[in-house]
């Protein structure tokens, strides 16, 4: 920090890594712990002492990913000796796959898996993209009671889910967007909108006005010095607001829970159904867990730098 | 509201010329979205506000009857919900002290620079990735008395934290601390990383303590940001459904928004749930209210 | 820009198709349930239905605290997601009243159904109003609550004669609560981890209300009178607080942490070694009979429900029956799933398969009693099962009963007289709203 370092400093930033260290162990302890229950026979998953090394295996997936039926007795030896090794795992864990005709039965945590995958992409894109125009026009051009209405916008973000749910649940039973994606798309940008702006426009205060006043000069309209000039500039804060959209659109539990069924239903509200029909099984929620912090932790990775970048500009400079 | 803010515009503008004109670009950016917040959540609290005052029920065919203040005098007068606020309010204040603390604290270790630093803070975002009602699932496992690793790892024996009625909203609250912490840490270490170096540099040469140096310049410089994530972390303690949701059914953790989800969609009292629903909203909105005010006044300093 | 509106268009028309393509295809059914085995077993049984005529099915689930909520999410939206639901008793009188469910009274006359499912399953799962000829399901899913226990705790002679020696009498299946709780206590030793029972507490559903009525109603308690919605005096009896006192005295002897467990818990218990007795629904028993998932299997035991002080025995109804939705697209095609259903050569495979049956002629024959260690437990107590209330409002009825119970069993608040005296008012002031007493 300072010029010079003395010696009660550098033990100081010392301690402070090894403090950061052990934080970062213990914040990730409990996602270990699910990650590994992803791996680990059904039985090790409630031990006592808990386990930490087992040898890992992919049952947990197989499960994830197929229909599966409690046997009341145990399997034919025949029958398992001509079965296939990931259906002999799962006649291990005293269960078998249900099948129509020769077809194996699949789970329906793909389609929720793809549900998700729709509505999260989809909303996150409008919600950044509306916040970022929206954002340039209150950060460029006059607008009378801005602080009203920005005031206004963020109020948006305060209601609790289940209080627009009444509402929108009565609406959307009217024009029948009850069980749609693009129900469950306009609710997750109404919810990102004002988030959205909000940080949009701390970061669009930040992009010098020269720079387009510039561009306007060179011949430009003010719309091609909006897309050539400012969103350029934009891109780390439109990468960070589209983060924080996106974890918030892609783990949304109410409201999936209460406006989606059969059709649209996200994972969310379907993983915590994995649990098990008689006795609980952690492994497969396990995986579906892991699996589904996968795209979110993959996105956040490869934006990370912009993410970091981006909140300091996008919220401090305000 | 908005055309009639619109119409005064900079005339000096260059851009007037030439494409669209700068007042056109204006309203084509901001009003689609004004539109649709007023569309989407303006217009479904007016259509609530209107049930607030009546007997409607969503699941029955019944004619419904205007019923003035009734379902508001019923709720305030009513024990349960009162104690939901009080639960709502202790919960709020645990979780975010505990997270304001332990994510600026993280974000004051993290202020360094250190090898593989960029992928540790992105690690330490992992929690606040997961759906919380998956959290709210694991947690209690993990804090299962009989095969959980944190009675185990802290020799807590049998100690039942969910079960417990008086420790229930504060294992929520810890788990609402552990999701979210990492939120308070990443809009902090904005705030600290914008501090100017050379008021560092200064209070060095002046041979300044530690304390005098994170008392005088560092948090008054990083509180704007501070409030910030305080502002948005309040409202989201305040709206917590699906951590307390999944993990515990003790009456003593029932949150307001639990009590409005089974009031609306369990009871059907849809009257009611609007009115609890407004009261709620304007609580929120009072609170925010006032962060946003004195938001104002840290920043004009 | 256009770039972007393009994608952005494409993106939502892709979201409105895969909204829509299941819309595409006609023959297919599907059928809500909440995820359990027995919802698994019936997917195997309708895939037969699917290989004979073409029609697809399939069996939808979600996690039985949700099953309710998501049940009438989608009734009150009034929409065709489901043709079909396997909804609880409880849900007659809202599903026939609010029009959610297709009449079945002619269905039912027609096939005579009343002499082919057993009498208690028309009365509970199909009937509404109690009485009125009029009914909404066929009876599907036969359960109730019942009880396994670990037969070598049990048969260990060093037991038996400490049990004897304390007790006064032989260690054995209890035939009253007053046996079951002392078995509870003497094996109830949590410095060697084992515990003396399980029982639900889970308040978000029915879970602890159907372990509480089991008891309220053999201590000779009732919930109220079902036809007059008379409650002050019966729900809050000292009969009905003595079955909830000792359902309060059962839950000193579980496992730490108990404040939130419903079957999955108490299987867990037994097949973790952790209790000497469980309660649970006869439907979730599968599991504990397997080795695979049960250690214990081989000595792992059953036995019903047992009797209050003055020889009643009663226990909590469970199952469902299955109702056409009034809002499905598909209603025609489910009237011709329900004639298949109720084959007797379908019926007897949906036993086979490992679920309830409610057909007379299954349940009474010697297969199906012989087929599971607890068929036969089964068999005896469908013939003392009793209900909740199955009016429009119980959700409401429900909540109350939860609000006041549930601090007094797991948080120790006030007394049982206390908590059913709230019950009683709060249930009375309930049904003045709604009318019930003219």
């Amino acid at each position: 920090m300072a010029a010079v370092r003395t010696s009660s400093e550098v033990a100081f930033n010392r301690i402070a890594i090894a403090a950061v260290l052990i934080a970062t162990l213990i914040f990730l302890a409990p996602i270990y712990w699910i990650a590994s229950t992803a791996f680990k026979p059904k039985e090790l998953a409630v031990s006592v002492p808990p386990t930490v090394l087992f040898e890992p295996e992919v049952t947990p997936f197989v499960r994830l990913f197929t229909k599966r039926v409690q046997m009341q007795k145990a399997v034919d030896p025949q029958v398992y000796d001509a079965a296939p090794w990931w259906e002999k795992r799962i006649y291990d864990g005293g269960e078998r796959v249900l099948k129509v005709g020769k077809d194996v039965q699949l789970s329906q945590y793909p389609d929720r898996f793809m549900n998700s995958l729709i509505v999260a992409v989809i909303s996150t894109v409008l919600a950044v993209g509306m916040g970022t125009f929206t954002a340039y026009g209150f950060s460029r051009f006059k607008v009378k009671g801005e602080a009203d209405l920005l005031f206004f916008i963020l109020s948006t973000r305060m209601l609790p889910p289940v209080v627009v749910a009444i509402p929108m649940f009565l609406m959307y039973r009217m024009v029948g967007l009850n069980d749609s994606h693009i129900g469950l798309i306009i609710l997750y940008v109404a919810f990102n909108l004002s988030f959205s702006v909000w940080l949009m426009k701390g970061f669009m205060d930040e992009i010098p006005k020269e720079y387009e006043e510039a561009a306007l000069v060179d011949g430009y309209t003010r719309m091609q010095a909006f897309f050539k000039i400012v969103l350029p500039e934009a891109a780390t804060g439109i990468a960070a607001t589209a983060v924080f959209c996106f974890i918030t659109a892609w783990n949304e539990y109410a409201f999936a829970l209460i406006m989606t069924n059969r059709r649209a239903q996200t994972a969310p509200p379907f993983i915590p159904s994995q649990i098990g029909s008689g006795l609980p099984d952690w492994t497969t929620i396990a995986a579906g867990t892991f699996l589904f912090l996968l795209p979110v932790a993959i996105f956040t990775f490869l934006l990370r730098n912009h993410l970091l970048r981006g909140v300091t500009f996008g919220a401090i400079r305000k | 509201m908005a055309s009639v803010a619109l119409t005064n515009l900079d005339p000096a503008s260059r851009a007037a010329a030439r494409g669209w004109s700068d007042l056109t670009i204006r309203n084509l950016f901001i009003i689609p979205t004004l539109v649709f917040l007023i569309v989407f959540n303006i217009f479904p609290l007016i259509y609530s506000l209107g049930y607030s005052f009546t007997n409607f029920a969503a699941n029955r065919g019944d004619a419904w009857q205007f019923v003035g203040l009734q379902n508001y005098r019923e709720l305030l007068s009513d024990d349960h919900i009162w104690s939901n606020f009080i639960i709502t309010a202790k919960y709020v204040i645990v979780s975010v002290a505990g997270q304001m603390i332990v994510g600026f604290g993280l974000a004051l270790l993290l202020n360094r620079s250190f090898p593989m630093k960029g992928l540790i803070t992105t690690l330490l975002l992992l929690p606040m990735m997961m759906s919380a009602a998956v959290v709210g699932l694991f947690w209690q496992l993990l804090y299962s008395p009989s095969w959980g690793p944190i009675n185990y790892v802290f020799g807590l024996g049998d100690f039942a934290w969910l079960s417990n009625p008086d420790s229930a909203l504060y294992a929520v609250a810890i788990t609402d601390i552990w999701m979210w912490s990492p939120f308070v840490m990443l809009l902090s270490l904005a705030g600290l990383s914008a501090v100017p170096q050379h008021l560092y540099e200064a209070a060095a040469i002046d041979r300044a303590g530690w304390w005098y140096t994170f008392t005088r310049i560092t948090l008054p410089l990083v509180s704007p940001i501070l409030l910030i994530a305080l502002i948005f972390r309040t409202m989201e303690a305040f709206k917590t459904f699906d951590i307390a949701y999944t993990m515990t059914t003790q009456p003593t953790a029932e949150l307001i928004a639990i009590r409005l989800y089974k009031q609306a969609f369990q009871q059907w009292d849809t009257g009611k749930s609007c009115a609890l629903a407004y009261i709620v909203l304007i609580m929120v909105l009072a609170i925010t209210n006032l962060y946003v005010k004195y938001l104002n006044k840290v920043k004009e300093r | 820009m256009r770039k972007i509106v393009t994608s952005v268009i494409a993106g939502i028309g892709l979201a409105l198709a895969c909204g829509t393509s299941v819309r595409a295809q006609d023959k297919e059914l599907t059928i809500f349930w909440a995820e359990w085995d027995p919802a698994n077993y019936l997917q195997e049984l309708v895939n037969e239905y699917t290989a004979e005529t073409g029609v697809k099915v399939t069996v939808q689930t979600t996690p039985w605290p949700d099953f309710q909520t998501k049940a009438f999410t989608e009734f009150n939206a009034h929409g065709d997601a489901y043709d079909l639901v396997v909804g609880d008793s409880q849900w007659l009188g809202a599903g026939s009243t609010q029009g959610h469910y297709v009449d079945l009274t002619d269905f039912f006359n027609k096939h005579k159904l009343n002499d082919v499912m057993a009498p208690a399953t028309i009365k509970y799962y199909a009937e509404y109003p109690g009485g009125s000829g009029k009914y909404w399901a066929i009876p599907l899913e036969g359960d109730a609550i019942g009880w396994s226990y670990r037969k070598d705790w049990f048969e260990d002679p060093k037991e038996k004669e400490a049990f004897k020696a304390k007790y006064g009498y032989d260690l054995d299946i209890p035939k009253t609560y007053a046996q079951l709780r002392d078995i509870a206590e003497f094996f109830y030793r949590p410095d060697q981890k084992k515990y003396g029972v399980a029982i639900y507490t889970d308040n978000s559903y029915d879970a602890m209300a159907m372990g509480v009525e089991s008891a309220i109603f053999s201590y000779g308690g009732d919930l109220g009178d079902y036809a007059t919605y008379k409650v002050d005096g019966v729900i809050n009896s000292k009969e009905a607080a003595a079955g909830l006192d000792m359902y309060k005295e059962l839950y000193k002897f579980t496992p730490p942490g108990w404040g939130k467990t419903f079957f999955v818990e108490d299987n867990q218990a037994i097949t973790g070694g952790l209790a000497a007795m469980s309660m649970n629904f006869f439907a979730f028993f599968p599991p504990l009979v397997n080795k695979a998932t049960n250690p214990y299997a081989d000595v792992t035991g059953f036995f019903a429900n047992p009797a209050g002080p003055d020889g009643k025995r009663f226990a909590a109804l469970g199952g469902q029956g299955i109702s056409v939705i009034s809002y499905s697209k598909n209603k025609d095609e489910a009237m011709k799933f329900l004639e298949w259903f109720i084959k007797d050569e379908t019926q007897k495979k949906w036993a086979d398969l490992g679920g309830y049956t409610c057909s007379q002629a299954v349940l009474k024959s010697e297969a199906f009693q012989n087929a599971t260690p607890y068929n036969k437990a089964f068999y005896d107590t469908m013939f003392m099962v009793k209900d909740f209330w199955a009016t429009p409002e119980y959700a409401e009825v429900l909540d109350q009963l939860n609000q006041n119970i549930y601090p007094f069993v797991v948080g120790g608040k006030g007394t049982a007289q206390e908590a059913l005296d709230k019950t009683a008012a709060d249930w009375k002031a309930t049904f003045t709203k709604y009318n019930r007493y003219k």
